[in-house]
């Protein structure tokens, strides 16, 4: 599904990723790991399509198309999804409007005609019903005054009505409550199908413990220091990262 | 100039062909003129009393939620520069609704002045939308000059969609407690057009409030500038005044001067005012795109919520509906592509 080969990128002439390799394969949950400003978020970002981050070398194979030629709405219409570590706020676009305009933007990408309102609505409630939002959400501007773990759950809420085939969760886990991590480790596991994959990053292996990674990538300074299998996870918990970077 | 687009049918049809909102009735003003006098049930009359200009008058003590339309509309009949006075008196504890509409039907150098004295006896209650389309060569410049009295309440929501220079200037004297008076406004520019505010907000008495709440959005090499003064006299305890000016800059050209101004002699008020200019939030368009919304999209969404919680103020929820439309058209562009933009009337 994705395979990313040499991928360089940096802003402002600093270079962030320094090579990264990855491949991911329908079916599967891929979580990385690393310690803060390895480039984790960078790394999101640049697959998402952000172009303030310039690839400077490396390709991107998504789906059978080249990724990085095309602009950050066409890859999330071919279902590639960003959740974002800092979602942001939108006064004045209310979720509801921005959930429609995404959604029908997506359907007449695949020739689909728009959603009725009825229709819309219907999945809407749905959606929100799975990560257990309050429909009191759907008319507020995008997570505006939302606190840090609501804005978590809207991201998910999202991806639950994109239904994406690649979603890439940048530390959704953090700042959730027990309660709020469950939820949303469970509507993650909902939408698993074995034709769509995840790549999951997080500081937690506690999160792992809902979502179970099939392979967990630790990213150091640019580059991928470590592929294993879930028991990864646990040792990064228990050792951090020294033991990896000074290997 | 060459080729000038004319429009055949009488100009009153061509509005009110435009349906007018339920509940609202229309009357014209043809390059200055009145075409019409009016009269509506709830007693609100509308004449020209010889003079170029309307005259309209709100009896004491009614009440209505009905609303008056007044087109002010120029076309080549008379392309000459053109300069009158209007009135609204509002009687005592009256309510009422006008919404004042200006246009230009043909493609000539207008160049329209006009004055519109404003007095609102004690505890009436005035909303005035005013909704301003008109050609690139067009420059219209209008002076509403507003003296309330106590416990009356006036609210002007300005909605400033086109023309080459569109001059806006208020003058409110809150000359008795009790006094409330809002003034609100949206201006969009683009291409070389211009758009001035002046605004003069003077509290002579103590206990009375004004709110001012003005957000523009330029792009190409658009201008605008929004003077904005509040001046509240020695006597005037107890003032709330505020003001915001906030403006978003879609070019590198674009501009905008505002320059806000507090006059205070008294001591115990409460004042503020703010004005701002920003670009668009990278951040956020980067994170509607990633939701498959496309950038042109999500530029535009975010320009219809930065002026969002401006045409919000507009009371008359049809009214709203159709300026949130004109202004996402005008905001989509499609103004300019359009010969016939000034057709677009509420
Ligand atoms: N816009 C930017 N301008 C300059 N430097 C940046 C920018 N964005 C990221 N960086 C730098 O790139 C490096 C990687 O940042 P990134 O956000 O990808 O790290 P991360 O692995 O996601 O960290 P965390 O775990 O703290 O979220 C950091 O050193 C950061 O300061
Ligand atoms: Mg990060």
């Amino acid at each position: 599904m994705l395979t990313i080969k040499g991928l360089h990128a940096s802003i402002d002439g600093k270079e962030i990723l320094k090579g990264i390799d990855l491949t991911v394969k329908a079916g599967e949950v891929h979580a990385i790991m690393g310690p803060n400003g390895s480039g984790k978020s960078t790394l999101s970002s640049v697959l998402a399509g952000r172009e303030t981050f310039e690839v400077t070398a490396g390709e991107v194979e998504y789906n059978g198309v080249k990724l990085l030629e095309l602009d950050a709405e066409e890859r999330a219409r071919m279902g590639l999804f960003l959740g974002f570590q800092y979602p942001v706020e939108i006064p004045g676009v209310s979720n509801v409007n921005f959930m429609k305009t995404a959604i029908n933007e997506k359907r007449k990408y695949m020739n689909l005609p728009p959603l009725t309102a009825a229709e819309f609505l219907k999945l809407m409630r749905e959606k929100m019903a799975v990560v257990e939002m309050d429909s009191s959400f759907s008319s507020r501007g995008v997570n505006v005054g939302f606190s840090g773990g609501e804005k978590k759950r809207n991201e998910i809420f999202q991806m639950a009505m994109l239904e994406p085939t690649l979603a890439i969760l940048d530390e959704t886990d953090s700042g959730l409550d027990i309660d709020a991590l469950r939820i949303v480790a469970s509507g993650v596991n909902k939408l698993k199908r074995p034709d769509n994959a995840f790549i999951v990053i997080t500081h937690y292996q506690r999160l792992l413990d809902y979502i179970v990674p099939d392979i967990v990538h630790v990213l150091y300074d640019g580059r991928i220091i470590k592929t294993a299998g879930k028991e990864l996870a646990l040792e990064v918990e228990e050792r951090g990262y020294d033991w990896l970077i000074n290997a | 100039m060459e080729t000038k687009f004319k429009y055949t049918p009488e100009i009153p049809e061509v509005f009110r062909c435009r349906v007018p909102l339920p509940g609202t009735s229309q009357a014209f003003l043809l390059n200055g003129v009145l075409t019409e006098e009016y009269r509506d049930g709830a007693g609100v009359v509308v004449l020209s009393e010889g003079e170029m200009g309307f005259r309209i008058a709100v009896p004491a003590g009614s009440s209505s939620n009905d609303s008056t339309q007044i087109i002010t509309v120029r076309d080549n009949k008379d392309t000459s520069p053109i300069t009158f006075s209007n009135s609204i008196s509002l009687g005592a504890n009256s309510s009422s609704n006008f919404l004042l509409c200006t246009h230009t039907l043909t493609l000539d150098e207008f160049i329209t002045e006009s004055e519109i004295n404003i007095s609102a006896e004690e505890g009436s209650n005035c909303q005035i939308v005013v909704m301003q389309n008109e050609h690139n060569f067009s420059s219209h410049k209008i002076k509403f000059n507003i003296v309330q009295k106590r416990d009356s309440f006036v609210r002007i929501n300005l909605v400033t969609l086109h023309g080459a220079k569109i001059e806006n200037i208020i003058d409110a004297k809150l000359t008795e407690p009790g006094a409330l008076c809002e003034l609100n406004g949206i201006y969009l520019a683009d291409g070389k057009q211009q758009i001035n505010t002046t605004i003069n907000m003077n509290h002579l008495v103590p206990h009375c409030n004004s709110r001012q709440l003005f957000k523009g959005i330029l792009d190409n090499e658009a201008r605008a500038s929004f003077s904005g003064k509040i001046v509240v006299s020695k006597d005037a305890q107890k003032t709330e005044a505020y003001q915001s000016n906030h403006n978003l800059l879609l070019s590198r050209q674009a501009k905008v001067y505002a320059q806000p101004q507090l006059e205070i002699y008294a001591d115990d008020v409460k004042c503020s005012h703010g004005a701002t200019s920003g670009r668009l939030d990278e951040n956020a368009l980067f994170y509607m795109r990633s939701r498959g919304i496309g950038a042109a999209e999500a530029k535009l969404l975010q320009q219809i919520a930065f002026v969002y919680d401006v045409l919000e103020k507009i009371n008359n929820e049809q009214l709203r509906n159709r300026l949130q439309e004109m202004v996402e058209s005008r905001l989509r562009g499609e103004f300019s592509h359009c010969a016939n933009c000034s057709m677009n009337c509420c």
